[in-house]
């Protein structure tokens, strides 16, 4: 029966290797080079604040060495009294009718690598490329910057508002009861690095969003700090095979990142993996159970008059229950590289 | 081009039987499109963004039918998906399983010898437009908007090249549109030279990525960029905005985004071929969790004596179903809502409807999507009517995952709703997700001939809605006299609200309506006579507002609203 097990859809778990992009601008100076190793905490870039456009005159032939390409950084040049004006260091956008622009202006930020990896790419002013040597675990959405930290697991049944406090500073931790955007402002300003969540409110969502935008606003900025997002938006807990993964990194240096959202574990931990044909409920009323897949359950009407696909699975419970397809999702345990 | 004889004399959904056995042909684009006379079954696979549809199509007694059927959600194995239809088959039917050569076998392996007609749907990808000025911005944004583009813009006029540059290496960013008019306008001719040297900026730092230069823009400083871009040459901008149906920029930028097997865009040769093989004004609207479109096609005479289709398409990415990044959607979508939730929730469940399209399938979830689907066809018309206009047409299909997710007379309901048009009009929906795999046929003899060998079984028929303008509310406003296989029935109409009269689908009739004053049923007039045709739904006699009015006070407004939704949707409250 397990032969259609493949008509339910599967989600990402572990991601081997997976590469990462971290996102430059304009005028971000990288220091980093293509083929370089590179370890967490590592800076890879200076990250320019406040950008400005820059428009300077091409220098006479044979100041430079040969023709700059766009995205290349440029050092400052000196005014020269009564002959040419100077330019600051910046990166070229472009040069037509005999001047340059360039994007300039202060590099007070950093941008560190978030795990153990190699630089593979950089796109000057777009992104920088990493492939990471330890495996990531899939997530859907980080909130905030890349940022690492040594993983904590917080209880259950914790208030998180009561159990941040200052000796989590550095951390990443993980959340897996409800959480809103007081405990993760709480969690900032405890000096907490980052915030593993199984899904986040709209408004929270909102919330985080407006006060980092405040953040970057002021002169004196709070470390970086991101939130990753396991699931969507409505309530839901951790899956058992997501709980199992964090048991196993706890403790360990993990890194938070964006694109793609994942949570990226040390190499040198053992994962343990789900049974392939272990199903977790996504909606409904069964909502959070997990089970086992027993086989196609036929075309059946749910409450309100639908018709779906369903699936006949057995319950950890003990029950054994249709439920919509669509409803369900089993993890793909290890796909191709993020 | 080959016409098929015309189908006006019969105003149903179902198409003439095919006079001989229909054979869908090869195709150039269509790799396995069924393609001989001893092929006797093929399988349609339409991978949606958020739903995998896949259909069995089989010959018997020397016609085309439907054997079955099922939609999954997106991410599910096509082959299983196919081995469960053939399964199914064989359970229900094994002496037809066994005629058509799916005869006794493991179901989970689907027959490789069935060639595959094969639709997908691509989502909105997003586009950088630059231009040199705030006018030719605007031209090409409309046109990438209408081609299915989502889009960020700025023009050399009022943005500096680092926010240009910014604009187009942001994350999401998949193509750069520069543009120009041809000839250049005097405020451009200065700035087409300077464009091209920014994009060529840009394409140094986006290695692959997608250059379209439309109009006069000289491409020298992007071939000499570092790491040689994709360069597409597009024609210029040109007309007036609202002229965006006719647009060859457009249609350029649609064929650039979709490819050739794109769904979305296939609809445009299915709906011709539905108009030339019904002989009917056909308009569908499709709605996906990643895009919409409205597509409008009308027969008409051909030279040969044939009949001939003209077929507008219009993209619309902001009328995706659950696309709430738009003042006022929400808030639309809320206004149709038949239950009571507080904002912050509805944002909640919406958000996590377009991460998810297939969880909170049961209960008020139905509704919710209901709710969703009104606001997006709300959008997709709001977008369209200046450029396809607001004729009527002789038959509506709903295509897209979206009709599907509610009961099939409350899809009619939806567009009673929405599509305020006086008149009569037929409605469908596309059950099986047929028509995107079937518009890849690019031959179009053999895409009609493969549509009027379907015939009923094609579409799933709603009903007819008849909607008049201009009567009074709450009180008398005539009586219908319906017709219809021999039988005679009469029916009092009272203005205000929803008069429901069962139509099986399949039956057909005439309803002679005479109304007490003046009314604009189409024309305008006291008596009409109206052909109609049934369904699920029946018919659909709406004699409300147009435009509709509904109560301000939310609480009377879902009501309301809710009182009509019961009639055609009984198991709302189960």
């Amino acid at each position: 029966m397990t032969g259609w097990l493949e008509l339910v859809p599967a989600r990402a778990l572990i991601v081997p290797r997976p590469r990462i992009r971290l996102e430059l601008q304009p005028g971000d100076r990288v220091t980093a080079v293509v083929g370089e190793a590179v370890h967490v905490g590592e800076v890879l870039a200076e990250r320019i604040r406040d950008p400005r456009l820059v428009e300077a005159p091409v220098p006479r032939d044979g100041a430079d060495q040969g023709i700059p390409l766009p995205g290349t950084w440029l050092p400052g040049e000196h005014a020269l009294a009564g002959r040419r004006a100077g330019a600051p260091a910046g990166e070229l956008l472009f040069e037509h009718g005999g001047r340059r622009r360039l994007a300039s202006g202060p590099h007070p930020d950093r941008l560190h690598a978030p795990a153990d990896g190699r630089v593979v790419d950089v796109e000057p002013g777009v992104a920088l490329v990493l492939e990471i040597d330890g495996p990531g675990l899939a997530a859907t959405e980080l909130l905030g910057e890349p940022h690492w930290g040594r993983l904590v697991i917080l209880p259950e049944e914790s208030d998180p508002r009561l159990a941040l406090d200052v000796a989590l500073a550095g951390a990443v931790v993980v959340l897996p009861s409800r959480v809103d955007a007081e405990a993760l402002a709480r969690a900032r300003a405890m000096g907490v690095r980052g915030a593993v969540v199984a899904s986040l409110a709209e408004r929270d969502r909102r919330d985080l969003a407006a006060s980092s935008a405040r953040q970057e606003a002021g002169l004196q900025r709070l470390a970086p700090f991101g939130v990753l997002v396991l699931g969507g938006y409505l309530r839901r807990v951790f899956a058992a095979a997501v709980r199992s993964t964090f048991d196993a990194a706890s403790g360990a240096v993990v890194g938070l990142v964006g694109d793609p959202p994942l949570l990226l574990l040390p190499a040198d931990r053992h994962l343990p993996l789900p049974e392939p044909d272990h199903i977790v409920v996504r909606g409904g009323p069964e909502a959070g159970r997990e089970g086992r897949w027993l086989g196609p359950g036929g075309i059946r009407r749910v409450r309100g008059g639908i018709t779906a696909e369903t699936g006949l699975v057995a319950l950890d419970d003990g029950r054994t229950v249709a439920i919509p397809i669509g409803e369900l999702e089993r993890f793909a345990l290890v796909v191709a590289n993020g | 081009m080959t016409h098929v004889e015309p189908g006006a004399a019969e105003p149903l959904v179902a198409t003439r039987p095919a006079s001989s056995p229909a054979v869908p042909a090869s195709s150039a684009r269509a790799v396995a499109a069924p393609a001989d006379d001893w092929q006797s079954a093929f399988f349609t696979l339409d991978h949606g963004t958020a739903t995998l549809a896949g259909a069995l199509v089989g010959r018997v007694d020397r016609r085309w039918r439907l054997l079955a059927a099922a939609a999954l959600p997106a991410g599910s194995n096509p082959d299983t998906l196919l081995g469960l239809l053939v399964d199914r088959l064989r359970s229900a039917d094994p002496a037809r399983a066994e005629a058509i050569g799916g005869g006794p076998g493991r179901g989970s392996e689907p027959l490789a010898a069935w060639p595959r007609l094969v639709a997908t749907s691509v989502p909105a990808a997003t586009l950088a437009v630059i231009a040199a000025t705030e006018r030719t911005r605007a031209r090409l944004e409309e046109a990438a908007v209408g081609a299915g583009w989502n889009t960020v813009a700025g023009s050399a006029e009022r943005t500096d090249p680092l926010a240009l540059t910014r604009l187009a290496t942001r994350p999401g960013v998949v193509a750069l549109l520069v543009g120009v008019a041809d000839p250049p306008d005097a405020d451009e001719r200065d700035l087409a030279a300077e464009l091209a040297v920014a994009a060529a900026g840009i394409a140094a730092r986006r290695p692959g990525m997608r250059i379209f230069l439309a109009g006069p823009v000289p491409e020298a400083p992007l071939l000499d960029a570092w790491r040689a871009p994709v360069i597409v040459r597009l024609p210029a901008p040109a007309g007036a905005p609202g002229e965006l149906a006719a647009s060859t920029l457009r249609a350029a930028l649609a064929a650039a985004r979709g490819g050739p097997d794109d769904s979305r865009r296939a609809l445009a040769p299915v709906a011709g071929s539905l108009a030339r093989v019904l002989g009917l004004r056909v308009e569908i609207l499709e709605i996906g969790v990643s895009g919409a479109a409205r597509v409008v096609a009308s027969p008409s005479p051909a030279d040969d004596g044939g009949i001939a289709a003209s077929v507008q398409i219009v993209e619309v990415p902001d009328a995706a179903l659950f696309r709430m990044d738009r003042p006022g959607s929400v808030d639309r979508i809320d206004y149709w809502f038949t239950q009571s939730l507080d904002r912050a929730r509805l944002r909640d469940r919406l958000a996590e409807l377009a991460v998810a399209p297939w969880s909170d399938l049961d209960a008020d979830g139905a509704l919710l999507r209901a709710a969703a689907l009104r606001g997006a066809v709300e959008r997709l018309l709001a977008a369209t009517d200046p450029v396809l206009g607001h004729g009527g047409v002789d038959l509506v299909i709903g295509a897209g995952g979206a009709w599907s997710a509610v009961p099939a007379p409350a899809a009619a309901h939806i567009v009673a709703d929405v599509v305020r048009r006086p008149g009569a009009v037929q409605v469908a929906i596309d059950h099986a997700r047929l028509l995107g795999p079937i518009g890849t046929i690019a031959d179009d003899a053999g895409r009609d001939a493969l549509v009027a060998g379907l015939g009923e079984d094609l579409l799933l028929p709603l009903g007819t809605i008849v909607t008049p303008r201009g009567l009074r509310p709450n009180r008398p406003a005539g009586r219908l006299v319906l017709e219809t296989g021999g039988a005679r029935s009469e029916v009092e109409l009272v203005a205000g609200g929803f008069t429901l009269v069962d139509l099986a689908p399949g039956a057909s009739g005439t309803a002679e309506l005479a109304f007490r004053g003046t009314t604009e049923l189409g024309p305008r007039g006291r008596r009409f006579q109206v052909a109609v045709s049934g369904g699920l739904a029946g018919l659909l006699l709406d004699l409300r507002d147009i435009p509709l009015r509904l109560p301000e006070r939310p609480d009377r407004r879902r009501e309301l609203l809710g009182t009509w939704e019961r009639a055609l949707w009984p198991e709302r409250d189960a």
